[in-house]
């Protein structure tokens, strides 16, 4: 229902205008990367060009992490792009805003990922051949 | 893993999973219950590793659905126990059967009476006065660990007495010291929001707050992973700004010029440069500066509106903006300045864009 909404308004929007529309009371940030759109919504006193540069810091951290980012990585990995985003933002506001940190944080996450997943493989394998 | 090698918990669980009906699992139960009640009374011949097994026991009975009425001055003395183990079991054993205590203790308000309530009620309370000494010692301990548990138990079971003997401790945990800037910046967020709510408790933060855009406007000892297009965290600029915008004097005379200081740097040292995004980190930091003076500097000046009054006519040209967000700051900002002298001009304007709206 918000996206929709939202999408509506701001899909329309021409190249020219700028990065902010007031709705419901809210303060909706956007930016644009090709045909990729990133929306915060705020609160009307917030300050919109902190949180713009929010939306570029997580850009530059998904780029770094996919390598040039683009829709289908999201797509396809949209569960990271949450892991990321939840180092990046704790209740709403930034917590960490050094690239490195966030970068060595996901990664030792992956491993953890990683390591489950061995483990996971090698006790089916157990099963499996238990129950040959 | 905490739980691997608990032998005895393992059997027990894998027992009742086994079970075929709700009779069976309850006769289980029971009998567990029958074992640890029998155990914990001769205590002396306890191990810590027992005394935790059990309790892990106890829990996961409770999590059946099971009432667990016995036990609970075990969990506390585990409590104070010296290694992490020990102290997860006793931990998550309050949050989950003190956490029920709570709900039902309520209930028996209404339906008990009195009496039977505030006999509870003391039992209890001595229970938790108990808890609350090893949990202060293990807020204001060193290792990080126990603090994170004692904070969790804290904020999920802590009632009003919790929170009267506790609160300075915690409090003390705010890292407005911290050097990390990735802390900082948490804390910050922590930090806005409590001063929002009541700035009194927290004047003695202030000079620190100041201390903290010193460092960041001085760049000194940032990290170069800190710095954003060249600037040192417009973040945590922002948000330390923000803060003290809920301050509405700041008294001390050294600390106001340091921040008098701070607030002149950066209103001078802002330029509009090509890289969008250094702009717009520094002008987000800019206006965060302009709004913390604004508060200083509105009460001296009273005629803002003539200011405002010079830049008129690039107002109403605003108002045919093909931007609408741009569109309504602007008929904001007209509704705003509109006095005797300037409400000819100004509804003149606006009947003329009425028809094209």
């Amino acid at each position: 229902m918000v996206i929709r909404e939202l999408s509506g308004l701001i899909l329309t929007r021409g190249p020219k205008l700028c990065n902010f529309v007031e709705w419901k009371g809210y303060k909706v940030v956007y930016r644009r990367y090709a045909s990729l759109y990133f929306c915060m919504g705020i609160d009307a006193d917030d300050n919109e060009l902190e949180i713009l540069e929010i939306i570029h810091h997580f850009v530059e951290i998904l780029d770094r992490y996919f390598g040039s980012v683009c829709e289908l990585d999201l797509i396809f990995n949209f569960h990271k792009a949450y892991y990321i985003l939840d180092e990046i933002l704790i209740a709403g506001e930034l917590q960490e805003s050094s690239k490195k940190t966030v970068a060595r944080l996901i990664a030792a996450q992956d491993s953890l990922v990683e390591t489950a997943q061995e483990q996971a493989n090698s006790i089916s394998n157990m099963i499996a051949q238990a129950t040959k | 893993m905490a739980l691997s090698g608990m032998r005895g918990l393992s059997v027990f669980i894998s027992d009742i999973r086994n079970c075929q009906n709700k009779e069976q699992e309850r006769l289980r139960v029971d009998k567990e219950l029958g074992n640890i009640r029998t155990r914990f009374k001769n205590e002396k011949g306890l191990t810590p590793y027992e005394k935790k097994k059990y309790v892990w026991k106890m829990l996961y009975i409770y999590m059946l659905g099971y009432d667990v009425d016995f036990g609970h001055m075990e969990a506390v003395s585990l409590i104070s126990a010296p290694k992490y183990p020990e102290k997860q079991a006793a931990f998550l054993s309050f949050c989950g059967i003190w956490g029920s205590y709570h709900s039902r203790m309520s209930q028996s308000f209404g339906a008990v009476g009195y009496i039977v309530t505030s006999c509870l009620l003391n039992e209890n309370y001595d229970f938790l006065r108990m808890a609350i000494n090893t949990v202060r010692n293990d807020i204001i301990g060193r290792n990080e660990t126990f603090q994170c548990l004692a904070l969790t138990m804290v904020g999920n079971i802590g009632g009003r007495e919790f929170a009267e003997s506790l609160a300075p401790d915690v409090q003390k945990l705010l890292l407005l010291d911290e050097r990390d800037l990735g802390v900082l910046t948490s804390v910050m967020s922590l930090f806005v929001a409590l001063v929002s709510n009541n700035t009194e408790a927290y004047w003695n933060c202030l000079p620190k707050c100041v201390k903290i855009l010193e460092r960041l406007a001085r760049n000194q000892d940032i990290l170069q992973e800190y710095t954003y297009y060249g600037i040192p965290s417009p973040w945590l600029q922002v948000k330390t700004m923000r803060a003290l915008q809920y301050f509405p004097t700041v008294e001390d005379p050294s600390t106001r010029r340091a921040l008098f200081e701070v607030l002149q740097r950066i209103l001078m040292g802002t330029d509009v440069v090509k890289n969008v995004n250094k702009n717009n980190a520094s002008h987000a930091v800019l206006f965060e500066a302009l709004a913390l003076e604004n508060m200083t500097r509105m009460l001296l000046v009273t005629d803002v509106q003539d200011i405002i009054k010079r830049h008129q006519a690039q107002i109403i040209t605003s108002l045919k903006d093909p931007d609408i967000s741009i569109r309504r700051r602007a008929l904001d900002l007209l509704y705003g300045m509109c006095d005797v002298t300037n409400a000819k001009d100004i509804v003149e304007e606006l009947l003329q864009l009425l028809p094209e709206l």
